[in-house]
């Protein structure tokens, strides 16, 4: 990077943080700590629910996703608008009319004080090794682009958050979301201009649009039922629904946002602009990867994208080897590009015959360009190991880095910066919730001051800040349990949701059956998992297990609830 | 929490949406501009394969 995109870079980065002090300023009780005082408006709102859910992985792994495996990963959010009706009908009345500060608080008010506490515990467990990672992957990557430590990474991102988080706490965080996402919008669109108008004379947005879908990367839709497809329309449109309902119904980082909303409408409206805004958003973010795909038929893409890993291949044993792959690479690369021209020329002429035999010139030469690249990908994990040889996550950021212009690089970092400190601040705020009013002034201390109270929820905001740095800079040492982290994460969603739908519709549950239902269906979940990942004897794709932890813990408690005598408390919080 | 404030909240929950006059037609507007949305990426993705 250039001195221009450090200035850019630097400084987006200090008004993020002057602005959340400014923002969070004269907070002095938890309702203000934590709940903003109920005072935020819909937009607030909707721009906080998007800047938390998208983290920076959504905008470095995203295009590099639809540069590898084409558009059909938007088939994931289908599920979402479906959610956000639901949960503007049934989960912000509820939540708003109970004054609750926690989603969990609602279950001691429904249920007891054993499920409250057990959904809160399931929650601190999934979100802080989330919160870890959410600071972790964006900053192994930039350390990788940008050459830097990843203690120093970690440290500016982690430190800037903790900053405007303890000072202002949701009030700081919602605001800076805001601006945070502006911020990633225009950064983004320019971004996506950019590309475009970089793609080599006589080549048009449509031409480019007809190579993209050529070659299999406009794949938005995909009606085939297959559980073992990750993404398709139905796996979308039902798991998509049950992890959105999950996310944004049972998890505090997502709940505290619309908690803050001025009224049931502000928060309603913020939901509702969500799941108008979110599908397109990340169609957006798609096309663009595509795009990127598509400018790299035209000019060489490096042969693997990590630029650590390669440069470790051209110093290691194999630099001979990789070196004639290079050569190998790039003659095979210019027959690819020629015969990519003659395609879109003999397209224009509407002869099938020629189109045909361009198409098949063009397919014969990527092929062998893929084989070259699956030789280089084989040698870097003979040298490094298979974790090295994933280099979606470089892709975008190394064509930002290498093609992009001044200035407009460093404000495509300062996006990936701010979707880092968005996401992360609205984990720390929920967690220091959670860790503050359902653990600590519930079972710890209940007869503390307010005072008392906002100097612990500070502490603990601080103190979940220090850990996710920590989690980040000693995570490279975690091997492969990184990767396992992130999946451990979406094991806990459909038992969260099972316990609130249970609480929401089914009035004659009681507290000890959810209770027993949520063991259960954790236990299940979990040994589905084993019998995944560790003993590789069955295949579903992960989105399914928030259906089945969802489904066993409504099941079990059922079937529970006819042997059990316990009371079913407040049925009137239920719908 | 008093009970004028949880009627308010009561109250403000029955109140019409700024757009679309009612909550049940703005909940069917989003999930009508979903359907939309899914249309019209099976087409484009149709019209460049």
């Amino acid at each position: 990077m250039r001195t221009l995109d450090w200035v850019v870079l630097f400084l987006t980065l200090l008004s993020i943080v002057i602005y959340g002090i400014y923002k969070g300023k004269g907070t002095r009780t938890i309702r203000g700590f934590f709940l903003a005082d109920k005072s935020m408006k819909w937009y607030t709102v909707a721009l906080s629910i998007m800047a938390t859910q998208a983290s920076a992985i959504t905008f470095t792994s995203t295009p590099g996703q639809a540069y590898v495996d084409g558009m059909r990963f938007v088939q994931f959010y289908f599920g979402l608008p479906i959610a956000m009706v639901i949960l503007s009908i049934t989960a912000v009345p509820i939540f708003h009319k109970l004054n609750v500060y926690t989603a969990y608080e609602y279950l001691e008010y429904r249920f007891d004080l054993k499920t409250r506490t057990l959904t809160s515990f399931l929650f601190l467990i999934q979100r802080g090794l989330a919160a870890g990672m959410t600071i972790y992957a964006p900053s192994i990557v930039l350390s990788v682009i940008l050459g830097w430590d990843i203690r120093i990474t970690s440290s500016v991102i982690g430190g800037a958050i903790i900053i405007y988080t303890t000072s202002g706490g949701v009030k700081a965080v919602n605001w800076t979301d805001f601006q945070q996402m502006l911020i990633i919008m225009f950064g983004m669109i320019m971004a996506f201009i950019m590309t475009i108008v970089l793609l080599p004379s006589g080549v048009s947005f449509t031409d480019a649009l007809h190579v993209a879908g050529g070659m299999g990367k406009l794949n938005l839709i995909d009606f085939s039922f297959d559980l073992n497809n990750r993404y398709n329309f139905w796996s979308g449109i039902i798991g998509g629904m049950f992890v959105a309902l999950a996310y944004f119904g049972c998890d505090q980082s997502q709940v505290q946002r619309y908690l803050t909303g001025q009224s049931i409408t502000q928060s309603r409206l913020g939901l509702l602009f969500n799941g108008i805004a979110k599908v397109p958003m990340q169609f957006f973010i798609l096309l663009l990867g595509a795009m990127v795909f598509v400018f790299y038929q035209y000019v060489q893409p490096p042969l693997f994208f990590n630029p650590v890993e390669t440069r470790k291949i051209q110093e290691g044993a194999y630099a001979e080897a990789y070196e004639q792959l290079e050569s190998k690479y790039a003659e095979v690369f210019e027959e690819k590009s020629k015969s990519l021209r003659e395609y879109i020329d003999v397209k224009s002429s509407g002869d099938p015959v020629s189109i045909a035999q361009a198409q098949a010139n063009f397919q014969t030469a990527d092929n062998r360009a893929n084989e070259i690249r699956g030789e280089a990908v084989h040698m870097i994990k003979a040298q490094s190991g298979s974790l090295a040889t994933n280099d979606t996550n470089y892709i975008f950021l190394s064509f930002v880095i290498k093609y992009l212009p001044l200035g407009l690089v460093g404000l495509v970092f300062a996006c990936i910066f701010a979707a880092t400190m968005s996401s992360t601040s609205g984990e720390l705020s929920a967690l220091a919730t959670c860790s503050v009013v359902d653990i600590y002034k519930r079972h710890i201390k209940t007869d503390g001051d307010e005072p008392h109270y906002l100097m612990i929820s500070r502490l603990a905001m601080a103190s979940w800040g220090i850990y996710g740095i920590l989690f980040a800079q000693f995570a490279s040492g975690l091997g492969s349990l990184v990767e396992a982290v992130n999946i451990l994460g979406s094991l806990f969603y459909g038992t969260l949701l099972g316990i609130f739908l249970l609480g929401f519709y089914f009035k004659w549950i009681g507290g000890t059956a959810t209770f027993l239902g949520a063991v259960i269906s954790e236990a299940i979940v979990l040994t589905l998992f084993l019998l995944e990942y560790g003993f590789k004897s069955i295949t579903v794709a992960w989105l399914w297990y928030p259906v089945v932890g969802c489904g066993v813990v409504i099941i079990a408690a059922m079937v529970l609830n006819t042997f059990l005598t316990g009371t079913n408390k407040q049925k009137s919080f239920a719908i | 929490m008093s009970e004028p404030l949880l009627k308010n909240i009561i109250d403000d929950a029955e109140s019409d949406p700024p757009i679309f006059k009612t909550w049940k037609r703005l909940y069917a507007a989003v999930l009508f501009n979903l359907a939309l949305l899914v249309v019209l990426f099976y087409f484009f993705g149709k019209a460049f394969q």
